[in-house]
């Protein structure tokens, strides 16, 4: 059986007191978008980091392939492109040089791709580096990635900086990758790109991992948001099993609920309710919820 | 009404002011107060090496009339006091220090500032850019005003309490060309900080023009006949204040004429171009140039190569200039007390080989200069991760600093080649028929330093790589201290080998110290295999 394209055991980054990642254990299946999702701060780049090699683990392992990315990094790299949005290119090159000398530094380049990439992401290969706008030097990372077809793509925030023309064409490469059987890292703020692009989720809190699942299973264990109408004032559901977040404006109510939605139905049809909607959650409704529990951080 | 900001206590308007002084005193206390202790160390050392009349005239004869020195160190008129001694000794080094750091300062609380974007945050805000630019020029004036002072402060405290032998007026002259040296560089910073658009860029100019002003004044004072070119230089026209021997208001005048009209054209170009971009219109287009892109060694070699040459040049334009004053400096060497004089700078041969000995020592400090910047030159790229692009690739971290380490030492072996070639052919041209072997030997002789040095900045930068860089030239600047301090005899001799530069030997004239310079080597390669084991082993970080 192949090894996964990632995996992290109990891996640990500490910087004297602070504990940047403790004790991560993560694991990215080949042909997969793993969006990996965190606050400023939570250790999302420090797993990159140590993922890539740049950093060295205070405890534990990360692997790449099967490979150690510490031990042995240029094996590892073998099958990795990075991009990060933190930009700071060759001033004195031209953006054709920079993808020739990151080419080159990979080892395989598609040619016939990477003339496709420029022409799709806009990119003037022969301004220099230091003409460029911040959206521009992304856009070269990004060429320099995909033109690879590295089987793992490891991308931090790369999107940063894009117009929304710009990363539709992003998303369409990455949902190609992915049909061609690539393996996506994508660690990002944009929750509408991770909920459009990625069959997994994982987030990580203050250096720990707090939910690792696909994104259904997400929305299946998560809370459902209701809005009722009534003829007259919403009846008080604080003691209806399973229901939270309870906000009540005129006769509109809006709450959450865990769990079986039964007890709720009873008791909005005791109150005569005119108008009932449901949805699932969005990804960003769950991603807070992660973030307003306290005890999710606990271990 | 100007409100308060959060956190710096300074009223809105005063804002960039403010920030900029915070800078530029810290900065300035701190180099001040080292200039008044080399300046302190100098006139101490005086009267420890030369405690009798007869000493004291046997260097004035010696020194006071010769064309090398006085070419290289500037004029030496009363060596036989303190002041005329120290003046000789240190007004050049505090002239040059005292004008790269104005420049330093100019270049980072303009250029600096801006590259970094915080301009913008600024400049969004209800401020003008000339008054921005304004304000920031402040800070820094103050900061010299601090530099000047510290300097002045340091020296007459610590001479009051010691044997003496400088005045106040004289002190307070010293602290005036101290100031006169950073405010003259400083404008210049203001300038180049509105053409070049980075302030890498923005020093280098910087750093040119003060190289240019060197040699102007080296010509002038070499006894050519071309002296009013001290007036064409702004290197000169600090020699000419002269304030520890013959003080002269003179040369204020071109100083502020200099720099009020540089600091006008700064504000000028701050009004009429765009923030983040230079007044100079550069290329942004270029030709796919594949052939240097093919990894980590050709990278290196096509972001270093240029630079690498620069110094080649320099080197080389500067061991041609010593070698051609070189046998007329030495013709006005003679007797006994000159050859003792010679003796304690190292030299044991007279003639040509002695002048080209006791200028070895500043070669050597250059070539130094350019080992140290390579390990500056990799931290950089760490620094901005550029690295991060390449490791995270197939590219060994350790293949990638050996290539570097390897361009250092490329550029180390041509500068012995270049520097010989330059010394050989300069003074050939002018009638000192010296062995080309003996100068190859003598060209060689610098690079044992400059390989130790290049061994811990190496382990610093595997060990500690944000302090690797201030540390390393900080050690060069120690070394070069210690021996124009100690090395004629004024302090501790374990004091003295702690400076590279003490065990190198005075060659042409005399022969290199083998063992010493073999010491040095595998100091170097020790250095670097352990900074090297060192670097594998560390996280990458940024600044």
């Amino acid at each position: 059986m192949d090894a996964p394209a990632v995996r992290a055991d109990g891996l640990t980054k500490r910087y004297g007191r602070t504990v940047a990642l403790d004790h991560l254990d993560l694991e990215v299946p080949a042909g997969q978008i793993l969006g990996y999702l965190g606050p400023n701060g939570a250790g999302k780049t420090t797993t990159l980091r140590l993922l890539l090699g740049l950093i060295r683990p205070t405890s534990g392992r990360a692997e790449i392939f099967g490979v150690d990315a510490w031990r042995d990094p240029v094996r590892a790299h073998a099958r990795v492109a990075y991009v990060t949005s933190d930009v700071d290119l060759w001033p004195a090159l031209t953006g054709g040089e920079v993808l020739d000398l990151l080419g080159h530094a990979h080892g395989s380049v598609d040619a016939a791709l990477r003339d496709e990439l420029i022409a799709s992401f806009d990119l003037d290969p022969t301004v220099r580096v230091r003409a460029y706008s911040t959206g521009n030097r992304q856009k070269v990372l990004l060429i320099a990635a995909l033109m690879t077809r590295a089987d793992l793509l490891v991308l931090d925030e790369p999107t940063r900086g894009l117009d929304p023309l710009v990363d539709q064409v992003f998303r369409t490469y990455i949902r190609q990758a992915r049909d061609r059987g690539q393996t996506v890292l994508l660690s990002s703020h944009e929750l509408s790109e991770v909920e459009a692009l990625c069959d997994r989720v994982a987030i990580v809190r203050a250096g720990r991992l707090v939910e690792q699942r696909s994104l259904a299973e997400l929305r299946q264990l998560s809370a459902l948001a209701v809005e009722a109408t009534f003829p007259g004032a919403p009846p008080d559901l604080r003691a209806v099993p399973g229901v939270h977040a309870l906000v009540v404006d005129g006769s509109v109510l809006r709450c959450q609920v865990d769990g079986s939605i039964e007890p709720l139905l009873r008791a909005l049809a005791e109150a005569g309710v005119t108008r009932m909607t449901s949805r699932e959650p969005s990804l960003e409704e769950l991603f807070l919820a992660h973030y307003d529990r306290p005890d999710v951080s606990a271990p | 009404m100007s409100a308060p900001r959060a956190g710096t206590g300074a009223p809105a308007r005063a804002l960039v002011f403010t920030l900029s002084v915070r800078r530029a005193v810290r900065s300035g206390a701190l180099w001040g107060a080292a200039l008044g202790v080399i300046t302190v160390a100098s006139a101490l050392s005086y009267e420890r090496v030369y405690p009798t009349l007869a000493l004291r005239e046997a260097l004035a004869r010696a020194f006071g009339t010769n064309t090398m020195t006085i070419a290289l160190f500037g004029p030496a008129p009363h060596l036989d006091t303190v002041a005329g001694f120290t003046s000789f000794k240190v007004s050049l080094t505090l002239s040059v220090l005292a004008s790269l750091w104005g420049l330093r300062a100019a270049t980072g609380a303009l250029r600096g500032e801006e590259e970094t974007g915080r301009w913008d945050l600024l400049l969004a805000g209800p401020r003008r850019r000339v008054a921005t630019t304004a304000q920031a020029l402040a800070g820094v004036a103050v900061g010299i005003v601090v530099l000047a002072a510290a300097c002045a402060i340091v020296t007459a405290l610590t001479i009051r309490s010691t044997a003496g032998g400088l005045r106040a007026t004289q002190v307070l002259g010293l602290g005036g060309a101290v100031l006169a040296a950073a405010t003259t560089f400083a404008a210049l910073g203001a300038l180049t900080s509105q053409l070049d658009r980075s302030r890498h860029d923005a020093s280098t100019t910087g750093v040119v023009v003060l190289a240019i002003a060197y040699a102007l004044r080296l010509v002038a004072d070499a006894g050519l006949g071309l002296h009013a070119l001290v007036w064409a230089s702004p290197l000169g026209w600090i020699e000419e204040l002269a304030p520890l021997t013959a003080p002269s208001f003179v040369a204020v005048v071109p100083v502020a004429l200099w720099t009020v009209a540089l600091v006008a054209a700064a504000l000028r170009g701050a009004r009429i171009r765009d923030v983040g971009a230079g007044l100079l219109a550069r290329d942004d287009r270029g030709r796919r140039h594949r052939r240097l892109l093919t990894g980590p060694g050709a990278l290196t070699w096509r972001l270093l190569s240029s630079t690498i040459l620069r110094w080649w040049i320099g080197i080389t334009l500067g061991a041609g200039l010593i070698g051609l004053v070189a046998r007329k400096a030495s013709s006005t060497i003679g007797g006994s007390s000159v050859r003792e004089v010679f003796d304690r700078l190292g030299a044991t041969a007279l003639g040509t080989r002695a002048v080209l000995g006791v200028a070895s020592l500043i070669l050597a400090v250059v070539v130094s200069l350019l080992a140290v910047g390579q390990v500056a030159a990799a931290r950089a790229e760490e620094a901005r991760g550029h690295l991060d692009w390449l490791v995270a690739s197939r590219v060994s971290r350790v293949r990638w600093l050996l290539w570097r380490l390897g361009a250092a030492a490329i550029a180390l072996a041509g500068v012995g080649v270049l520097e010989g070639l330059a010394t050989w052919g300069a003074t050939a041209s002018q009638g000192a028929h010296l062995s080309p072997v003996l100068l190859f030997e003598a060209a060689g002789n610098l690079l044992p330093p400059a390989l130790a040095l290049l061994g811990v900045a190496t382990v610093l930068y595997g060990l500690w790589p944000r302090a690797a860089v201030p540390v390393s030239y900080g050690l060069v600047a120690w070394s070069l201290l210690i021996v124009i301090v100690g090395g004629i005899g004024a302090i501790s001799p374990w004091l003295l080998d702690t400076s590279v530069f003490h065990h190198m030997a005075a060659a042409p004239a005399e022969a290199p110290h083998v063992l010493a310079n073999a010491v040095m080597c595998a100091l170097g390669v020790l250095g670097i295999a352990a900074g090297v084991t060192a670097f594998a082993r560390r996280d990458l970080v940024g600044t």
